[in-house]
């Protein structure tokens, strides 16, 4: 049977989403692989403690150099680059990496070819082992871009090993956010929970990420987390999913205690142990189905 | 005030570490201030000041139309977009998809001239008004890139010549960078636990690299129970306030309020974040 790839996620950050994924990673019924998709602040590793077992460079897109001693200071680049990446610096044209997009324009018009575009290393990604299966994971140079692609990479990378290895379930920690990143980690995957607290931001929030999911016709399961914060927010939290069709999978309460488990780098089984429970069961059967 | 208005943000590597919180405080403390919501993928920033859209204005990107009587199907344009945003099926003309980054250079490379260009909608820049001002910016959901809409906001904050608190997205990556590189100044806000502290780190090296002045407010100070002080310390950035869980604050939020209207620690907080770049910036 291919590998069936559980993602959570939040759209508002912050929900509890690393939180919840370890908890279910210590307790999955199924032998499983993990992989960490929020790129640019990965901190699944934190709670399963890998091994680290590889590590590999992320080449992201090319970007422009500009050699200075060819540069005739004609400017047509300036003009051409849409991504204000760059300006002219004593007369000279150059790139600010950060915001160069790689797109090339600069040096289709450079009259005297003085344009390089060379690769760019923009992170790195991990293979660890833990003590529930194998880890991919990775970090994003700060500031980098193409948080997306690493997050296909990753992807790629779990579902391969699930294959080779005969796991069936592959759980997914994603970003926060909608766009590229959130994206990445959930086209073509087989479900997703998502993670929200009983607030405005939550509610907000929710419909956005929960829409995207739709779009992409990947099932919604709902984690309504720290629901006893506010009555009236768990409520129209729940009313949202009604409305929309989303199944409400667990509300697990706001818990001293599992913070003061985060503190100290340890998975909060017990406390959990209720919420992933019922998760389980709605995961495992939605995702057979 | 004189010349350049002040720009303000507010960041964090962690999500939900209560950077809306503290943008919402700030604008309901400090006089004059206009807001701008730059965490265009998911803005909360009207929904907790109580504002209301009133005006809304597209964000565009300039994305090829392709005539299909002049195309020859020849490919240069797929081949040359390094963004994998135009695909040609059969003797189809090429399409276009979500990922084309407006960067036009199909359009420059195309032989016969088949290529121009048309704007599409990709987010929208709303003014809202209540008790506060506030620009945000909103990304329309299945639209992958927010860099244009973040810096469309930003643009559109600048041309009210007033200072400004920009409640940025949270990551480390280009979004991050695009609300942090304009600001004069920088508030992050973190959480004591492992992964707040794991998280500020790679937001306090992106300040760095981009030679940003800051400081660190420690949210939920009394839970987690690790050393933010020494982390903010190595990067020579001073914490400015720490501020204690509390329901009353979490209650607030949950309903809308700017926890500086529920916490008087909260507003005494933005008052000393305020006065400390008062004197360090001569506003």
């Amino acid at each position: 049977m291919k590998p069936r790839e559980i993602v959570v996620i939040s759209g508002k950050g912050g929900t509890g989403k690393t939180t919840l994924t370890a908890s279910l990673a210590a307790t999955s019924p199924r032998l499983a692989v993990f992989c960490d998709a929020d790129v640019d602040a990965p901190d699944l590793e934190i709670l399963l403690r890998p091994q680290s077992t590889g590590t590999c460079t992320f080449w992201g897109m090319q970007t422009a150099t500009i050699h200075g001693s060819c540069c005739i200071g004609c400017g047509k680049c300036v003009e051409a680059c849409r991504f204000r990446a760059i300006d002219m610096q004593q007369g000279k044209a150059h790139v600010e990496t950060t915001f160069c997009e790689g797109c090339a324009a600069c040096k289709l018009v450079c009259p005297n070819d003085c344009v390089e575009m060379v690769d760019t290393k923009q992170g790195e990604w991990f293979t660890g082992e833990t003590a529930w299966g194998p880890l991919f994971h990775a970090r994003l140079n700060p500031g980098g871009e193409n948080s997306g692609k690493l997050v296909t990479i990753l992807r790629e990378e779990a579902r391969k090993a699930a294959e080779s290895l005969g796991r069936d379930l592959i759980l997914v920690d994603g970003p926060p956010g909608i766009a590229c990143p959130a994206i990445s980690a959930l086209s073509g995957a087989d479900m997703a929970l998502v993670v929200t607290e009983p607030t405005l931001s939550g509610q907000h929030d929710l419909k956005r990420i929960a829409g995207i999911c739709d779009k992409f016709e990947v099932p919604v399961a709902v984690a309504l987390n720290k629901a006893d914060l506010s009555a009236t927010g768990a409520e129209k939290i729940r009313e949202t999913c009604k409305e929309n069709g989303w199944l409400l999978a667990a509300e697990i309460p706001f818990m001293r205690q599992v913070v003061d488990r985060i503190a100290a780098a340890e998975i909060p089984t017990s406390e959990m142990a209720d919420a992933v429970q019922c998760l389980w069961e709605v995961l495992i059967q939605a995702a057979e189905n | 005030m004189s010349g350049k208005p002040f720009v303000l943000a507010v960041a964090s590597g962690k999500g939900g570490t209560g950077k809306s919180s503290v943008a919402a405080s700030l604008l309901v403390t400090v006089d004059g201030l206009l807001g701008v919501d730059l965490d265009v993928e998911e803005p909360n920033l009207a929904l907790l000041t109580g504002c209301e859209p009133v005006e809304s204005s597209l964000v565009t990107l300039p994305v090829p139309v392709i005539d299909e009587s002049l195309c020859t199907r020849c490919g240069t344009c797929v081949k040359e977009c390094r963004f994998a945003a135009l695909n040609m099926f059969g003797d189809n003309p090429p399409m276009v998809n979500d990922l084309c980054h407006g960067c036009g250079v199909c359009s420059m490379v195309c032989p016969v001239n088949a290529i121009t260009e048309t704007e599409r909608p990709i987010g929208e820049i709303r003014k809202c008004l209540g008790d506060r001002d506030i620009l945000e910016g909103r990304l329309t959901p299945g639209m992958p890139n927010p860099v244009p809409v973040i810096e469309a906001a930003m643009d559109a904050a600048l041309a009210r010549e007033t200072n400004i608190v920009a409640d940025c997205p949270p990551g480390t990556s280009c979004p991050m960078v695009a609300g942090v590189h304009r600001a004069d100044a920088v508030v992050l806000v973190t959480e004591p636990t492992p992964f707040g502290i794991a998280d500020l780190e790679l937001a306090l090296e992106v300040l760095s690299n981009l030679g940003k002045k800051g400081m660190v407010v420690i949210n939920r100070s009394d839970l987690g129970g690790g050393d933010v002080h020494s982390m903010a310390k190595r990067f020579g950035m001073p914490v400015v306030a720490e501020l204690p869980f509390s329901r009353h604050v979490a209650e607030a939020y949950a309903d809308g309020r700017p926890p500086a209207t529920a916490d008087p620690d909260w507003r005494n907080a933005m008052k000393e974040i305020w006065s400390t770049l008062e004197r360090n910036f001569s506003l």
